[in-house]
């Protein structure tokens, strides 16, 4: 272990410079608490306008509801996030988000579905009969306009919800776990899926995960939170290229930044384990 | 198919046959002072279906079930969306709501007349106070129901409150509000009879009040059994439309 940390090059909690572009989001000092329980405190990072950054972290450290305090969703207590020039207390325009548990209305149909947040956004008709469609087809989905969520598997209902999301034309993307909750081949296809699609329209994406393979293979960079109250313990930079396919899994680059991003969060998630509540 | 189709149904005509057989042997061989068998019944319904009169009581009964069962959903299916919404509103409303329905209605009855006398109103009120519960307590349940992740939905995608209501939570609990109105049929006949029997009588209620007075047995089961059967074709229809709108909940 300690001979892959030193192999590794990352520099530990240093923010990694965006080349290129303004960032997209600036997080600034973000912290937040339910009542006395501090969640996070002192969440600190920019995201590029074309760049993934993935966040990892031990279960309950707070990665949802810090994507959540991003989309501004709920209400933080100090700190600030930015997107673009806007400073975020309730959901903007341009800002999209896929749920862990898909999100999808069950009583509209796959067209319904996807056409729901262009109508939220007061797109006109003729807007969302051109889009709609073109957006189905993008994942997949061409065939299926009419099937209701329940009569499809779950990697078909995330599809629909990337639709959804994808449809708005977000600079944007936050993902909650979106493949947590779909079997480990449909996760894999998922996730290349998502990179042809970025690669097709590249957006500042922020991706929340548990799967450090996950993260390290779609991440440019990647967020180490550590546990309670949590903050960012390291930001690891991915140096594989891009596009990255399934050929970048077999790399031992892959390999070597997965093993870093694991053994950091080890160390984490181990004094975590031991920690008495109190 | 015909086999299966025959599995299902040959039960339920046995079952109904039977039950014929009994009222009409049951009816044959006691007095008709307290009973008559099914044919007589039919007979006199047939034959009460062409006077006019009997039609036009019909008519009347029909105009007070639908006047205060439309009005029971018209006030109780938004005012259950509100109750679900507005926290408030419903810690505030809701031990009305428990007493009011668990209280047997006709013992306001009394109480209605006082109030308002003997005219549509207050028979249209038993009405609506019958069947309003129902639906008021299916919508909030429902709409209560609804799962967190669907508003949060909403609200990541802007939407407005109205939209909210329209989008979500009204087809969210729609197929709640249909099964409040499959029970409200029922309790709403109730009431149609009470009100008829206790307050102005008129309808089918007066129609077995008047039977009953003139010892017509058969006019009495006639009326009674009408009421049976509409009863049974408007639940029929209730649970279609609450199926039709249910269907996403597999």
């Amino acid at each position: 272990m300690t001979s892959l940390q030193t192999a590794a090059s990352a520099n530990p909690g240093a923010a990694a410079k965006i080349s290129g572009s303004e960032p997209r989001i600036r997080v600034k000092g973000l912290g937040k608490h339910y009542g006395s329980l501090e969640v996070f405190r002192n969440i600190d990072f920019d995201v590029g306008e074309r760049e993934i950054v993935a966040i990892v972290g031990p279960s309950g450290c707070g990665k949802t509801t810090l994507l959540r305090c991003i989309d501004g969703l709920i209400a933080f207590d100090s700190g600030e996030v930015l997107v673009g020039t806007e400073r975020v207390t309730e959901p903007i325009a341009g800002v999209a988000m896929v749920f862990q548990h898909f999100g999808l209305f069950p009583w509209k149909t796959v067209y319904e579905n996807v056409a729901y947040g262009l109508r939220m956004a007061g797109a006109p008709k003729a807007e969302i009969d051109r889009r709609v469609p073109e957006f189905i087809k993008l994942v997949g989905l061409a065939g299926f306009e009419h099937a209701y969520p329940y009569q499809m598997s779950g990697g078909m209902q995330q599809r629909c919800g990337l639709a959804r999301a994808l449809a708005v034309g977000p600079n944007v993307l936050l993902m909650d776990e979106p493949f947590a909750a779909v079997d480990a081949q449909t996760r894999e296809i998922l996730q290349f899926e998502l990179l042809r699609i970025w690669e097709e329209r590249p957006t500042a994406m922020i991706f929340v995960t548990h799967s450090i393979e996950e993260a390290v293979l779609l991440g440019h960079r990647v967020i180490v939170l550590k546990g309670r109250p949590s903050g960012i313990h390291e930001i690891v930079d991915i140096d594989l290229p891009h596009p990255r396919t399934r050929d970048t899994l077999r790399e031992p680059r892959f390999a070597e930044l997965r093993e870093r991003v694991w053994s950091t969060l080890m160390r984490e998630a181990r004094e975590a384990e031991f920690v008495l509540e109190r | 198919m015909l086999a299966t189709h025959l599995r299902r149904h040959v039960p339920f005509w046995i079952s109904i046959l039977a039950g014929i057989a009994i009222w009409e042997i049951a009816g044959r061989s006691t007095s008709t002072a307290f009973m008559v068998p099914f044919s007589e019944t039919i007979v006199q319904l047939w034959q009460l279906m062409q006077t006019g009169e009997f039609i036009a009581q019909v008519l009347d009964s029909a105009q007070l079930f639908l006047t205060g069962f439309v009005l029971a959903l018209i006030v109780g299916a938004p005012l259950g969306l509100l109750l679900a919404r507005v926290r408030v509103l419903r810690v505030g409303v809701e031990p009305y709501i428990m007493i009011l329905y668990a209280t047997p209605m006709v013992a306001l009855i009394p109480f209605i007349l006082s109030m308002m006398g003997f005219g549509f109103a207050p028979k249209v009120l038993v009405v609506f106070l019958f069947a309003v519960f129902p639906v008021l307590y299916n919508t909030v349940e429902g709409a209560r129901s609804i799962k967190p992740e669907l508003i949060e939905v909403a609200k990541s995608y802007r939407s407005s409150e109205w939209s909210l209501w329209r989008e979500v939570m009204l087809p969210y609990t729609l197929p709640y509000i249909m099964t409040g109105v499959r029970q409200s049929i029922g309790r709403a006949l109730v009431g149609m009879i009470a009100a008829e029997f206790f307050l102005s009588s008129t309808g089918l209620g007066q129609l077995i009040m008047g039977a009953s007075q003139n010892f017509d047995t058969a006019g009495v089961f006639a009326s009674i059994f009408l009421i049976g059967l509409i009863g049974v074709g408007l639940m029929r229809l209730g649970l279609a439309i609450e199926q039709r709108f249910a269907h996403w909940r597999q």
